[in-house]
């Protein structure tokens, strides 16, 4: 008796196991894909492309998509405003942002409630795009390079997601450094911070993500010029351009192996390498960051 | 200054404000004047609903240099059809996201919580968290191009399951198909990371309840729907909160990507229709008040929901 209910019981979870296993080998490959997808297509000769087919080989092995794209200046300025919004706007978040979460972790502080009401309305409730774009042109930011960095030098939700890692650290060691004399400040800078190096990272990869991704602020606040102009602006106007225009420096021999569609491929697969590269960290780090946000609301 | 501090300690008891008090308030004060500005200040700027500033070369001009016009704005968008048809495709698209959307990352984790090779597993959650960190452009781009009704895989793959034929080519960029593929390809994208949090709270149970479980003969099902899914309830509580709270909201970067003017009839959403006719056609005061409408129901939305879940779970959304 025993002895066959224990066979169902393993019979059961073994086919539920290989049904679970398949099913999830091929969401995994369904989300993968797309990728390889284009990564053909970007070494693909453009004209043997456009016939069709090409899912899993590349069409006539070629560099040309990468040579055309990578010649265009235009892509080299996005580069270089992307890489530094990114690394200024989010070095200067993070400083910003842990300064209120210290400050906010502690019980101590004044009118902590005011505070945290007024920081929590704003999540849910805005004044909408256009008095913002308002504001923006008020203060002189449209088409300024510091309207990428200055209204993301605060974020709320990042500072809740700091501040209740730093409630969480023991208050031994913040009451040893205030009877050793420590100021509040002091006690952030050379304690509180390099214990929360994990929550750091987790939130400074997050924001250099959302800045890297990012085209609402090109288009909207700018003129999309080359001092402004940022790599996924300039990617989408070069996928939904219907034909690339390229530049007069390139040879006729390479321009023959090229379509405006392969050569868009190419400059998507340019556009991914660097979150491709840093994937491993954010990896290794979004786990933490979700499960304090979570905690925390 | 660090033994001054030390000396005062004492002295500093009596009175109510210490110099800790001080520091304390600025550190936290940077946020709340950075907030006053970017958040609380444009806020203000509603006022722009209210005044007769459509059409001025300058946006400044037109709240600063127009006349009131009371409630003309919101009117005038409650009567206009387009707005109608763009709120029901807001609407519509954000219900088919709750009914399908928000439960697929749950059921997702569910799966992955079953696999008993912890590196199966780690391979199965990389590979389907990659998408989120794309852009919308490098996503939609992708899914742009493999669209393509000569060079693109999808209708090959719909050849394959049965829909359409080798020779009428679908295209599923068009209005017909556009929800569909919103809600595909926001999937594919967002279904990976979504589990991320519900795995978390999953690996937070406690071992000795499946164990206790299995001791009452509980199956694998029974422990799913007795111990895991009642323990992350929590968790998926307030997720569909903030997914009702956002009702009228889409992702801006996902619809404007996959936009063309084929869809438009059922691409436009609340977002993407505020961009336009705010930002290219320039009528500030219907689109603040638009948007004014948009924060407020939203607003509203989120506090029906909260203290309909706090009656339900005893849980809201930040209750600390």
């Amino acid at each position: 008796m025993t002895n066959t209910l224990k066979m169902r019981n393993n019979n059961k979870p073994k086919l539920f196991n290989i049904i679970n296993g398949t099913l999830l080998i091929l969401f995994s490959l369904i989300t993968i894909y797309p990728m390889f997808y284009v990564l053909i297509g970007a070494f693909s000769h453009g004209d043997a492309y456009s016939a069709g087919g090409a899912w899993l080989f590349p069409r006539q092995f070629t560099l040309s998509n990468f040579i055309v794209i990578l010649s265009d200046d235009m892509l080299w300025y996005a580069f270089r405003n992307t890489i530094m919004k990114t690394v200024i706007g989010t070095g200067l978040s993070l400083i910003f942002t842990s300064i209120v979460a210290y400050a906010m972790s502690r019980k101590k502080l004044k009118f902590r409630k005011t505070i945290r009401a007024i920081s929590l309305f704003t999540m849910f409730f805005s004044g909408g795009l256009i008095p913002y774009f308002v504001l923006i042109n008020y203060m002189g930011l449209y088409d300024n390079f510091l309207v990428y960095i200055i209204p993301s030098l605060y974020s709320v939700y990042n500072m809740i997601i700091l501040s209740s890692f730093f409630a969480g650290i023991p208050n031994d060691l913040h009451e040893a450094a205030e009877i050793d004399g420590a100021s509040e400040f002091y006690i952030y800078r050379k304690i509180y911070m390099p214990l929360a190096k994990p929550a750091l990272a987790t939130i400074a990869l997050w924001s250099a993500v959302g800045h890297w991704n990012s085209y609402f602020s090109t288009m909207i606040y700018s003129n999309a010029g080359k001092k402004m102009i940022t790599l996924q602006y300039y990617l989408m106007g070069v996928i939904n351009q219907a034909n690339y225009t390229i530049g007069d420096n390139i040879s006729p021999g390479i321009i023959e192996e090229v379509t405006s569609t392969t050569v868009s491929y190419a400059a998507i697969i340019i556009a991914t390498i660097p979150i491709l590269l840093i994937y491993p960290f954010l990896q290794k780090y979004f786990t933490f960051g979700i499960q304090e946000g979570a905690s925390k609301g | 200054m660090n033994e001054s501090l030390i000396n005062k300690n004492g002295k500093y008891k009596s009175k109510k404000f210490k110099y800790r008090d001080f520091e304390l308030l600025w550190m936290a004060g940077i946020g709340v004047i950075f907030l006053l500005i970017f958040a609380y200040l444009p806020m203000g700027g509603i006022i722009l609903a209210f005044k007769d500033g459509d059409n001025q070369l300058n946006v400044l001009n037109a709240i600063f240099k127009t006349k009131f016009v009371g409630f003309t704005n919101f009117m005038n968008f409650i009567r206009d059809q387009r707005f109608v048809d763009v709120l029901l495709n807001t609407l519509g698209l954000n219900i088919i996201g709750l009914v399908i959307t928000f439960p697929a990352p749950i059921l997702f984790a569910l799966l992955l919580n079953e696999l008993k090779n912890k590196r199966f597993k780690k391979v199965v959650q990389s590979v389907s968290i990659f998408p989120h960190f794309l852009s919308w452009v490098v996503f939609g781009g992708i899914i742009i191009a493999m669209a393509d009704m000569t060079t693109g895989i999808i209708n090959p793959i719909m050849y394959f399951l049965g829909f359409g034929s080798r020779d009428n080519p679908i295209n599923v960029l068009t209005a017909e198909y556009f929800w569909t593929l919103v809600i595909v390809s926001g999937l594919v994208k967002g279904i990976g990371w979504g589990s991320v949090i519900y795995l978390a709270a999953m690996t937070a149970i406690d071992r000795v309840l499946y164990e206790a479980a299995e001791i009452d003969g509980a199956g694998r099902f029974a422990k799913m729907l007795h111990i895991t899914v009642p323990l992350i309830m929590p968790t998926i509580t307030i997720y569909i909160l903030l997914q009702i709270s956002n009702l009228l909201s889409n992702s801006f970067k996902q619809f404007y990507m996959l936009q063309n003017a084929t869809n438009l009839s059922r691409s436009e959403v609340l977002s993407t229709y505020i961009y336009k006719t705010g930002i290219i056609q320039r009528r500030y005061s219907y689109t603040a008040a638009l948007g004014f409408f948009e924060s407020v129901t939203g607003f509203i939305l989120l506090i029906g929901a909260n203290s309909i879940a706090k009656k339900v779970s005893g849980r809201g959304i930040y209750s600390e």
